[in-house]
């Protein structure tokens, strides 16, 4: 018993000297790494948007690593899995903050990082989305500590009206899918086309998991419409639509928002999309976006596309206002990234720049969004830029 | 009356593809009582190997097919034999592989996830998509494709269940089992063909529908939603009857969507509303088993 009692007295203190080490351990690696956290979703409905976000932002870490890291420190990218889940998104940020990062970069849905907020503000811990658009994400919550540098909804929504202004559309159609962010994007194109004069003379929506989109598009062929504006993120119903489209003798200039900017359609809708014109905020011939193209291509073997500038620009951005703090004390990294200004990343087209103007917290450039056209499969030439 | 009969083809279609995934449960909850939700993940799983197959690997589209099919074979075989006979073996109540298979469900997704990332996969058309016109009728040429298809497969069925002797004893186990078992009837046999068949029926399913909306690792909730409302409008009892409520279910929501003068958000709820009148009204749904009639 006395054997017994001795073996677990030594186990205990083996244990909590283990403790000790470890917490040691961390808090020296913590000391020696600038720790970043990104919140993503590997597993649920924003992956297919975060896990190429998610290789821009880690492709960044290891660029700014490669040049000797940040304050002279390597950038430890922490990653947390919300599965795009508003509450695991809360939790993930938690987790972050306790593992001591100096920053937190959401690249999941955008409730997921609304949610995540709740834990910014409280600890105030530097929060931004560089991809999300969803036009409320700083203004529902009043969180000094959050920035959004993806471009808002409502300037890609802007910038395709500019464009369809100057093609002097007056009578469009508009279609959608049931996703949260597909329906809020299909109220802003409907608001801005009727303040524009516009008659919206159908409305449609896809719901998710469809397998034909023919009566929505044969009840927009009936409106004969002058424009059909595509406001769904969801890949397999916008297949859909252009299929029905296609399909049902349409000729009507279709303009799709940011979704249809993802090269995925290239495979996923061959022959569905010459003259299809979207928005995007990518220019692949900008010169800073040329070089992150090559830059990327040679170090992951494989072409990026806008979604990992997106994940690219965050990364670089929060970096620019740590370095501006000279350190990683959160207010005044706060601070920092408040004040930047005239920054120039990635997306945007040429001479856009991301700064966050009149004490406001979204920073993507207004005028930086561009519209390009589909020339044959592939992404072609841009054809109008900003809001002009 | 243009749109009208261009409706008719695509409903007919969709119904099709609604009728085959009720047919992969039927298949499944006739002999054994459980339903396998994991349905809508084969019919994934299907899609996915289609791709492989037949994008990836450029095979030609009909020698790809009976391979997709000797695929699901395997896939259904083995979620049996690992999941629902050891369950079974050892006098587990129905409930158990049923949450069993839920499990498989995730396991399926993630797999997929897992092996092909979040991107939608091109999966092609049997003959392009083209469209094809029939005198009055016209569609895509898949669409005629996915038709001709589902009624070979139904017409094939039912002759299974009423001319050949392992469909009569598929019957026989779904009236009674024990009593099939005293006659002789290997229930195990029955069990893991009922679920290779109904993978199979579930996976031609996702192949089919993939060609138009692209294979991707979300698709199998809605298809599992869509299958399991289609067999409660036609009923569990026969054949036909999967058939029969996948084309209810597919005309109901496309002619509602198309002609009725309501918003077009409400009209996407058409599919639950009558998943749960059928379920209030006419639970054992249209066509009841031949046992069942007086």
């Amino acid at each position: 018993m006395t054997v017994l009692i001795s073996n677990i007295r030594r186990q205990a203190a083996a244990a909590v000297l283990g403790a000790a080490l470890s917490a040691l351990a961390l808090g020296v690696q913590a000391q020696t790494t600038v720790r970043i956290g990104m919140i993503t979703d590997k597993v649920g409905p924003a992956k297919p948007y975060a896990e190429p976000v998610a290789l821009g932002a880690a492709f960044a870490v290891k660029q700014i690593n490669a040049q000797g890291g940040l304050l002279g420190r390597p950038i430890e990218l922490l990653t947390e899995d919300d599965q795009g889940r508003p509450d695991v998104s809360a939790t993930a940020a938690r987790k972050l903050v306790d593992q001591g990062v100096a920053f937190i970069l959401s690249v999941s849905l955008t409730p997921a990082t609304q949610q995540a907020q709740s834990v910014s503000l409280e600890t105030k811990t530097p929060h931004m989305t560089p991809s999300n658009s969803g036009d409320t994400l700083t203004t529902q919550i009043d969180n000094p500590n959050f920035w959004q540098t993806g471009p808002l909804g409502s300037t890609q929504i802007a910038t395709l009206l500019a464009y369809a202004r100057a093609k002097n559309f007056k009578r469009v159609a508009l279609i959608t899918d049931n996703s949260d962010l597909g329906q809020l994007i299909n109220r802003f194109f409907k608001a801005g086309l009727e303040k524009a004069g516009i008659q919206v003379v159908a409305e449609e929506v896809v719901p998710r998991g469809a397998n034909t989109a023919e009566p929505q598009m044969q009840k927009i062929r009936a409106a004969t419409p002058e424009a059909l504006f595509m406001a769904g993120v969801l890949t397999p119903e916008n297949v859909l639509i252009l299929r029905a489209y296609r399909q049902l003798g349409l000729k009507t200039p279709v303009l799709g928002n940011y979704n249809l900017s993802v090269p995925q359609y290239t495979a996923v809708a061959k022959g569905l999309l010459d003259g299809v014109v979207f928005v995007d905020a990518f220019d692949p011939a900008k010169p800073e976006t040329a070089r992150f193209i090559e830059a990327y291509r040679k170090d992951a073997g494989a072409e990026p596309y806008n979604l990992m500038g997106y994940g690219y620009d965050g990364v670089m951005m929060v970096a620019d206002a740590i370095r501006r703090a000279g350190s990683t004390d959160k207010e005044k990294v706060r601070a920092a990234m408040q004040a930047s200004t005239g920054y120039v990343g990635v997306m945007g087209g040429t001479g856009a720049t991301y700064q966050f103007r009149e004490g406001k917290r979204t920073g993507f450039d207004p005028n930086g969004m561009v519209v390009r056209v589909y020339e044959g499969d592939r992404q072609g030439r841009v054809v109008h830029v900003g809001l002009k | 009356m243009r749109d009208f009969l261009e409706l008719l083809v695509s409903a007919t279609a969709s119904g099709c593809i609604y009728g085959l995934l009720a047919l992969a449960y039927l298949l499944m909850t006739r002999p054994t009582g459980i339903i396998n939700f994991a349905v809508g993940e084969w019919g994934m799983v299907g899609a996915f190997t289609g791709f492989v197959l037949l994008s990836a690997w450029e095979i030609p589209y009909f020698l790809g097919l009976p391979l997709v099919g000797a695929v699901m074979l395997l896939v259904g075989w083995g979620t049996e034999r690992l999941t629902v006979r050891p369950l079974v073996e050892r006098g587990a109540p129905v409930l158990a592989p049923i949450l069993s298979l839920l499990g498989m469900l995730v396991v399926f997704r993630e797999l997929v996830s897992v092996g092909f990332g979040p991107d939608p996969r091109p999966v092609p058309g049997a003959f392009g998509f083209g469209r094809l016109e029939l005198g009055l009728l016209a569609g895509s040429y898949q669409s005629f494709f996915i038709i001709a298809c589902a009624l070979a497969v139904f017409a094939g069925t039912w002759l299974f269940f009423e001319r050949t002797l392992t469909g009569r004893s598929f019957e026989a186990v779904a009236i009674d089992r024990r009593a099939a078992a005293i006659m002789g009837i290997n229930l195990a046999r029955v069990t893991a063909l009922a679920f290779a068949a109904g993978a199979v029926v579930a996976g031609l399913a996702g192949l089919l529908v993939s060609a138009n909306v692209s294979a991707h690792y979300m698709m199998g909730l809605p298809l599992a939603i869509q299958g399991f409302t289609a067999l409660v409008i036609g009923g569990v009892g026969r054949v036909e009857g999967a058939l029969l409520g996948g084309l209810i279910l597919a005309f109901t929501e496309q002619f509602i969507v198309r002609y009725a003068p309501i918003p077009a958000g409400l009209a996407m709820g058409v599919p639950l509303v009558l998943l749960i009148l059928f379920l209030l009204v006419r639970p054992t749904g249209l066509l009841t088993a031949r046992e069942a009639r007086a």
